[in-house]
């Protein structure tokens, strides 16, 4: 019994680490470029409203989740704008995306389910396509930053974007897919939560995943690997947190509810200084003013 | 990762931190009020295609929003109450992204100012106080509260380098299940069947006399010229100013980064602690599970839109207040969502720092 009960909160801890840790890859690929995408939370949560009201219509968690990567990409491209192109605050620009896309999602569902009406419960994916999606980004990013061409010069964008720019590469450009990209990956981290462990959208539903997921990328020291083991770390947290809600011990059950929070934070203080981080991060590139 | 948003010395914030920018001519002035102006027209209109869209006449819904603030009493009482936690929160952020410490944590601030004021104000052998030494009594501890769980933010970029917005918004979660417990059982109502505190009964603030304003508008209104003050003329403001125009600055005068870090926070937290109490004290009368309704998130879009400046977030927030009281009574009437206000005045936010980037790319022409 006490075996299966493992096997089922380990199993838990795999489909909630899932969301966090494409999301984290979403935020690890736009900063590497130099580009801080703090409306990471808004795109999840984009992702995961716009894949459970595509999964409601179509009857497919797979229409879900590729809606929540259109509507994450889209996102992406618009931070992207806003903050590569026309130069705003990236903290602030991301910020007042998190709250939009917070305030959207609430009234588009509202349009859609006045107040005590129940939404139904949608299809839900198994374990292991979603373990297969991730563990095939993961791979994607590593060989993309350590193997070619083009990852290198986008990590060289992050780090110096004039060096980069004196070799020819297109800084802008580079970060411009980079947040597409990232936001693509956010968008399909929020759909894989609403498609997949969940079946259901509610109000925030995301509940800070996305800014988990940007403390964890710091705490992996912008490492694809390493933001995936981080992020199965806040899954085990989360899921145990669902697991011991139920049974009863001395401890007062919302310790566990803040479990998987203060573990984050307590990885974001552990790592803050040790990490590397892209030396251009949240710093426009304008070219010829260095 | 660690300051991102505070070591960019070489490359100044857009017009964002308005004003001290680093031309604060004539045409900074304009943008500052043109831009914030504009945006707002602009997310009007978009909230206004938004209603057509849904097939309500957008000129009624307006026409419902302006009466239900403006006409009769009860409209510009409730925008008043409505306003008064965003602008205590709004305050302290003004502060803090003027120093560029961009916090986000004022919920979970709010929150454990809300939990400590009542759990003092409900205690035994405290309770049985006379009213006005049991609410000075009650805020002090909420405003200490407040800061104490904005200080550990404050300290664990300091000491650390955690950065401050995803660590201030981790502690929001942390204060919500601290919520739970105290009024599951921390500072439980015995006598209630449903997780509440204690009635606040004497500590409750009263009201304004010949309105349904209560008192906590007043201590608002009063902290606006004292937050302007101390950012015009006072040395802490400047330093904080300071330290937004150039922390290197600071640094080569000898004046520490961290502590500006430290003071930023402990203001801001102390101001959000407040706020929790004063709606506790004055509109919900005793802590409840559902304490947390998000003016924490509210008062970023206030502080940006009243471009960091106090008198400018008493202003941003009437009107956010006077939005919300209008489109509750929308809902009602027109049934139109009342969700839509948050869409308004996020895109609000959206507008403005975009507005902002882009005047100063056009004052710098490049």
């Amino acid at each position: 019994m006490d075996v299966l009960l493992k096997i089922a909160t380990l199993e838990a801890a795999i489909r909630l680490s899932i969301p966090v840790a494409l999301a984290a890859l979403g935020a690890l690929i736009s900063e590497r470029t130099g580009v801080l995408n703090l409306g990471l939370e808004g795109m999840m949560l984009s992702g995961a409203f716009a894949g459970y009201m595509a999964n409601e219509v179509t009857g497919s968690p797979w229409v879900g989740l590729l809606a929540g990567i259109v509507v994450g990409c889209g996102f992406g491209a618009l931070l992207a704008l806003a903050v590569v192109t026309i130069r705003a605050n990236q903290v602030v620009t991301g910020i007042a995306f998190t709250l939009l896309a917070s305030s959207g999602t609430t009234y588009l569902f509202q349009l859609k389910y006045s107040i005590g009406q129940k939404p139904p419960r949608v299809d839900r994916l198994g374990m292991p396509p979603l373990v297969a999606m991730t563990l095939v980004c993961v791979f994607a990013l590593w060989f993309l930053f350590q193997r070619t061409t083009i990852g290198l010069a986008m990590a060289a964008t992050g780090e110096s974007p004039e060096a980069a720019d004196a070799l020819g590469y297109r800084v802008v450009r580079l970060r411009w897919i980079a947040a597409t990209i990232g936001g693509g990956l956010a968008g399909l981290g929020g759909a894989a939560l609403t498609c997949g462990p969940l079946g259901l959208f509610i109000r925030d539903v995301t509940a800070g995943r996305g800014w988990v997921a940007l403390a964890l990328v710091v705490f992996a020291g912008w490492r694809p690997g390493m933001a995936v083991a981080g992020a199965f770390l806040f899954g085990l947290c989360d899921a145990s947190q669902l697991r011991l809600q139920g049974t009863k011990t001395d401890i007062p059950y919302e310790v566990f509810l803040a479990l998987p929070y203060l573990v984050t934070l307590a990885a974001l203080v552990l790592r803050a200084r040790a990490s590397k981080t892209p030396g251009a991060l949240a710093v426009p590139f304008v070219r010829g003013v260095h | 990762m660690s300051t991102v948003a505070a070591e960019q010395p070489s490359t100044p914030p857009g017009g964002f931190i308005a004003g001290v920018g680093r031309r604060a001519t004539s045409g900074g002035v304009v943008s500052q009020i043109v831009v914030p102006i504009a945006a707002v027209v602009a997310a009007l209109v978009v909230g206004g295609v938004l209603i057509a869209l849904d097939g309500t006449n957008a000129f009624s819904a307006y026409r419902e929003v302006l009466r239900a603030v403006f006409v009769g009493k009860r409209g510009l009482s409730d925008t008043a109450t409505a306003a008064t936690p965003l602008i205590l929160v709004g305050l302290g952020y003004s502060i803090a992204y003027r120093a560029r410490v961009f916090t986000i944590g004022g919920e979970g601030q709010y929150l454990i100012g809300a939990i400590a004021g009542t759990a003092w104000v409900t205690a035994g052998g405290i309770r049985t106080w006379p009213g006005f030494p049991l609410v000075v009594t009650g805020l002090i501890v909420a405003a200490l509260a407040g800061a104490a769980w904005s200080g550990v933010a404050g300290w664990l970029e300091t000491r650390f380098g955690a950065n401050i917005v995803i660590s201030s918004l981790m502690l929001v979660y942390v204060a919500g299940s601290v919520l739970q417990w105290a009024v599951r059982t921390g500072i439980r109502d015995p006598d209630s069947f449903v997780p509440n505190s204690r009635p606040l009964l004497a500590a409750e603030l009263p009201r304004l006399p010949g309105t349904s304003t209560h008192a906590g508008f007043a201590i608002a209104m009063f902290l606006v010229p004292i937050a302007a003050v101390f950012m015009a003329r006072h040395r802490g403001g400047f330093r904080v100013m300071a330290t937004g125009f150039n922390p290197n600055a600071l640094d080569a005068n000898e004046i520490s980064k961290k502590k500006i870090v430290l003071l930023v926070m402990v203001i801001a937290g102390a101001l959000a602690g407040l706020a929790g109490m004063v709606e506790t004290a004055g509109s919900t009368g005793r802590l409840g599970a559902a304490a947390s309704v998000g003016f924490g998130f509210e008062a970023i879009i206030v502080a940006m839109v009243g471009r960091l400046h106090p008198i400018g977030v008493a202003i941003a927030a009437l009107g956010l207040a006077g939005l919300t009281i209008g489109f509750e009574s929308t809902q009602r009437v027109l049934d139109v969502p009342s969700t839509l206000v948050g869409v308004i005045t996020a895109l609000i936010v959206v507008f403005v720092v975009i507005g902002d980037a882009l005047a100063n790319r056009g004052r710098e022409g490049r």
